[in-house]
């Protein structure tokens, strides 16, 4: 190091700005690689931290209070697995609440005590504390989404019955806290309570929460449940488990670490052309003295560490930096996942993360810089005093097609994701979600066709299609089921691989059970004490159930269980509301219940729709910030190397106009020309991208629409901003005069 | 008392081009370099003096032959291992000057002397002295070679060269590029480090450099066509100019 140390400092000064914004571009990168690592190594943990803090139970299991029995708690005590049971009351109801995020939604909402003595599923309570018989506690979700705060009232409105309470505080818990799951909670202090289970009576539900042992299968118990209360012909209203129920409330983190790590890579990739760049450049600039060094006795691999150090030295300086910066950044980002996820954190350093994001960028840079700078080697001194150039200007338009193709994949990227989820919600939440019709009706078994009958008779309706999720039993635990009278007509089609089942003796499978049940298998399906064999007929995804998932048709189902009582209704137009009122007023004896479904999945889209487009804005002006310092980079090398050149033209009378558009004209043609090609092969590679990133949080089948015109869009705005910072940039070529060479 | 050969170059072959298009700059050159000389090569533009100086320097290899540098055969050697060779044998000074941009004066001599001596404040002390005797004052130390004239940057170019203590420090067309004033300054610090016993090829094809020679080769069709002695520099020598003129005439000049 001794014998280059001047020459890195030397090479550090001259050329300060390249330096610093190829540091700054590192910088960001480690900046978003450190907050993806830090959520990636400390969400979870939290996650599972917070579960052990407030003693949740492994597994919650609610049936109607009426059914219940002191059998029951000691069956459950002795399901192999099973370390504790303990007893819970609470009212479980369709609650609309008013005002959620200025509108009206329909949750299955369960009600505690707060003030019952309870070992599991503790609850913790926020500093503001007000507690009397108009007040009631909301899980965190409910205050970040739904915008209720400490000191404000809600309603909730339970069938005909409005119960309004001032918000005496929030509930931090890590069960019911995140209505992904399907369930919210609400928490009344013991007056409260009392007054509201005297209301609502019939909804009273007794609450078994379950601690497991470590390794139990959880599958396994839930269908040891399932059985006890079978036998004791008790449908469970609700049975949850805490892989289910953490799968769902880490999703968007996933999401996020995915895209976090995945822009930190291309980010990365282009620092690394960058800094290839400058050392080409650099090498063809300063050919005559490197040759002046080896002549006076530097060795190739002493000038090759004096190319390679300063980059290897301000990509640790920035790392470092990017990785502080990014304990700024945390908090926020882990507010806004809080939204999703119903339970803060605060992230703290993280050393592990902190050696990745040194380590990982600075070997890439390092070995990079070392690989560009190793045409040195073959250097030979009297040819470069001699000036045997090569051609530099090919490289650099080939690194220049290279940099606008990762850039416009970044753009297209997030141009994608936000068209998805702002312009066609649907395809975001078919790639998310199972069906998703405007409202679902459940009726008495026998009054099924007299309900399809008027549906399809109703020109508002598009479909009435027979639909239902329950639960059955595999060799290895329980799975969802999706069935359904016919799945060629759904709207959601889930099924990745192979077919949805036609006939009675098919089934599709989940993925976690792909491996394991290949397609044309058989494999056994059970609801309570019947079975029957299925040929598997392909494989269907989903997000919120572990892959744990299976189709059958309603005739397949029926071999083992009873017929479905719930129609899934896709309506015209958004009207799902209205038509839920008029039928529970004009069909009452038809319906026994109906879910406002069209709002289930707004508020779904309301929630992902703002979390993507912070990630896809971020992406949009990281992308721009890239573009800005590829150029500077770019156009400095170009006016520093053709100074000479430059100084000539105008002593000939070329203007700064003309010398400008002159240099921009050799490179822009090809950012243009690199990010239409990169726009129309987004038709290709964008969806194998889409579809990469979103099986790791289960969805295989993607349905995202990969528009040619909005990425033909972004192309031409990408090139037009180009040629305008180009335009910026090459301002220093009008200081250049034909007096200041010959000063030169 | 002969002079002790400091380089003994035996049948040098060189050229440039492939096929039709070689071009043989030499193919059987024999030279000998002595200890203390100042060896001025001339000859005519293309006769390959510049290729003849960088291969005896070790800074382009000949094609074929053998060239003995103070015991070692430089041919041999690898390009990594000619480098560290040139580190204490060489000095080079060249026509385009070659100081590196926006570094002082003083760092472009540190650079050479930190790859012989670990010591950089014994390198900045032989760098101070080697100014003084070049003429370039303590404030133009700090200047960057974009800062001073032409002169000045040569004279520092030669202190580069110098300050490894080179067993032959080589010169291409020293004053090619400076005026006279300023050629004539660094024609006196060469002449000045021959006097202190510094060993010297120069290549020129200017008179006036090349009359500050003690030993003159003159390269024609590829070998040495004629060499003349004229002894130790001494300005206002009349006899020495005319012996140095009359040579020149000979060979064709």
């Amino acid at each position: 190091m001794n014998k280059t140390q001047t020459l890195i400092l030397h090479n550090l000064n001259k050329a300060k700005g390249q330096y610093i914004s190829f540091g700054f571009i590192i910088c960001l990168t480690s900046l978003i690689m450190n907050i993806a690592l830090v959520l990636a190594f400390q969400t979870f943990r939290a996650y599972d931290s917070r579960f052990s803090e407030l003693d949740t139970a492994d597994i919650n299991c609610m049936i109607p209070q009426l059914q219940d029995d002191s059998e029951i708690i000691d069956k459950l005590e002795k399901i192999d697995g099973v370390l504790t049971v303990e007893k819970h009351g609470g009212v479980f109801v369709m609650a609309t609440v008013r005002e959620f995020a200025d509108s009206d939604f329909d949750m299955n909402t369960v009600f505690y005590n707060l003030d019952e003595a309870r070992t599991l599923n503790r609850l913790d309570l926020s500093e503001y504390e007000k507690k009397d018989k108009n007040t009631a506690y909301i899980p965190i979700y409910m205050k970040e989404l739904g915008g209720f705060t400490e000191g404000e009232n809600i309603t909730y409105s339970i069938g005909d019955k409005d119960d309004t309470y001032e918000i005496g505080g929030i509930v931090s818990e890590m069960q019911y806290g995140n209505y992904g799951t399907g369930l919210i909670g609400g928490y009344l202090p013991a007056a409260a309570y009392e007054d509201f289970a005297n209301k609502h009576s019939e909804h009273i539900i007794t609450e078994y929460s379950l601690r497991t042992a470590d390794n139990a299968d959880l599958t396994k118990i839930k269908n040891a449940i399932t059985e006890v209360l079978s036998d004791k012909g008790i449908a469970a209203l609700n049975i949850s488990d805490r892989a289910a129920s953490k799968q769902t409330r880490t999703m968007v983190c996933t999401l996020l670490i995915i895209i976090f790590l995945a822009l930190a890579a291309i980010i990365l990739a282009v620092s690394i052309f960058l800094s290839s760049f400058r050392i080409r450049s650099t090498i063809e600039d300063e050919l005559a003295q490197m040759g002046v060094l080896k002549a006076v006795g530097y060795t190739s691999k002493l000038i090759i560490r004096s190319a390679v150090w300063p980059y290897t030295l301000v990509g640790i300086v920035s790392t470092i930096i990017g990785a502080a910066l990014s304990y700024l950044a945390l908090p926020s980002v882990a507010s806004i996942l809080a939204i999703q996820s119903g339970f803060i954190y605060t992230p703290v350093f993280d050393g592990t993360a902190l050696l990745i994001v040194i380590l990982l960028p600075v070997s890439a840079i390092f070995l990079f810089a070392y690989l560009s700078a190793r045409k040195i080697y073959r250097l030979e001194p009297i040819d470069a005093i001699r000036g045997k150039t090569g051609n530099g200007n090919a490289g650099q338009n080939i690194l220049l097609a290279a940099l606008s193709i990762g850039i416009m994949v970044l753009l297209s990227f997030a141009g994608t994701l936000l068209y998805n989820v702002s312009v066609k919600p649907d395809n975001f939440m078919d790639t998310l979600s199972e069906e998703s019709p405007s409202v679902i009706f459940t009726t008495q078994k026998d009054k099924m066709s007299g309900l399809k009958g008027i549906l399809q008779d109703d020109s508002r309706v598009k479909l009435a299609l027979e639909y239902a999720s329950t639960s059955v039993g595999y060799a290895d635990g329980s799975l969802t089921a999706f069935v359904c009278e016919d799945f060629g007509k759904v709207t959601n089609d889930i099924c990745y691989k192979g077919n949805s089942p036609t006939g009675e003796d098919e089934i599709a499978v989940g993925n976690t059970l792909a491996d394991k049940y290949p397609i044309g298998s058989k494999i056994e399906i059970m609801v309570s004490d019947s079975s029957a064999f299925y040929v598997v007929t392909g494989y269907i995804q989903s997000v919120n159930h572990n892959g744990k998932v299976c189709q059958l048709t309603s005739k397949g189902y029926e071999k083992i269980g009873e017929k479905i009582n719930t129609v899934n209704v896709y309506l015209h137009d958004e009207i799902a509301g209205e038509f839920i009122a008029e039928y529970e007023e004009y069909q009452d004896a038809l319906i026994a219940s109906s879910l406002n479904y069209e709002q289930l999945s707004e508020n779904g889209r309301k929630m992902y729709a703002g979390i993507v487009s912070v990630v896809a804005v971020a992406l949009f002006v990281i992308s721009v910030l890239m573009v800005l310092l590829v150029l500077y980079v770019i156009i400095n090398s170009m006016i520093s190397r053709q100074r000479q050149e430059f100084g000539i033209y105008k002593a000939i009378g070329y203007t700064s106009r003309q010398l400008t558009i002159m240099t921009i004209k050799r490179f822009i043609p090809v950012v243009a020309c690199s990010s239409v090609l990169a726009a129309i092969a987004g038709i290709w590679y964008l969806p194998a991208i889409n579809r990469t990133i979103f099986a790791q949080i289960g969805a295989i089948k993607n349905h995202f629409e990969v528009s040619i015109w909005i990425l033909l869009i972004i192309a031409i705005i990408f090139a037009a901003v180009a040629f305008f910072i180009s335009v910026l940039l090459a301002a220093p070529i009008k200081k250049i005069t034909a007096y200041s060479l010959l000063k030169d | 008392m002969s002079k002790q050969t400091v380089i003994s170059a035996k049948h040098l072959k060189k050229s440039f081009g492939k096929e039709e298009n070689v071009q043989t700059i030499y193919s059987d050159l024999n030279i000998d370099i002595y200890k203390g000389d100042f060896t001025v090569i001339m000859g005519s533009s293309g006769a390959g003096k510049s290729t003849l100086m960088y291969s005896l320097s070790g800074m382009d290899k000949p094609d074929g032959g053998q060239i003995d540098f103070d015991g070692t055969d430089i041919t041999q050697l690898n390009s990594d291992k000619l480098a560290v060779f040139r580190r204490s044998q060489c000095g080079f000074v060249f026509q385009q000057i070659y100081l590196i941009d926006k570094m002082s004066l003083m760092d472009n001599v540190v650079t050479a002397g930190v790859l012989t001596s670990r010591n950089k404040e014994d390198i900045k002390n032989r760098a101070r002295e080697l100014f003084s005797l070049v003429n370039i004052p303590e404030m133009t130390w700090k200047k960057t070679p974009s800062q001073i004239s032409g002169g000045e940057a040569q004279r520092a170019g030669i202190v580069r060269a110098v300050i490894n203590h080179p067993n032959v420090l080589f010169a291409d067309e020293p004053t090619g590029a400076l005026n006279s004033a300023n050629g004539t300054a660094v024609l006196d610090v060469f002449s000045s480090l021959h006097e202190k016993g510094q060993s010297i090829v120069m290549v020129t094809h200017d008179k006036k450099s090349a009359l500050r020679g003690s030993r003159i080769l003159y390269i024609k069709d590829g070998e040495i066509f004629g060499e003349c002695k004229l002894g130790k520099f001494e300005p206002d020598h009349a006899e020495r100019t005319e012996k140095f003129e009359q040579f020149i005439t000979e060979m064709g000049w």
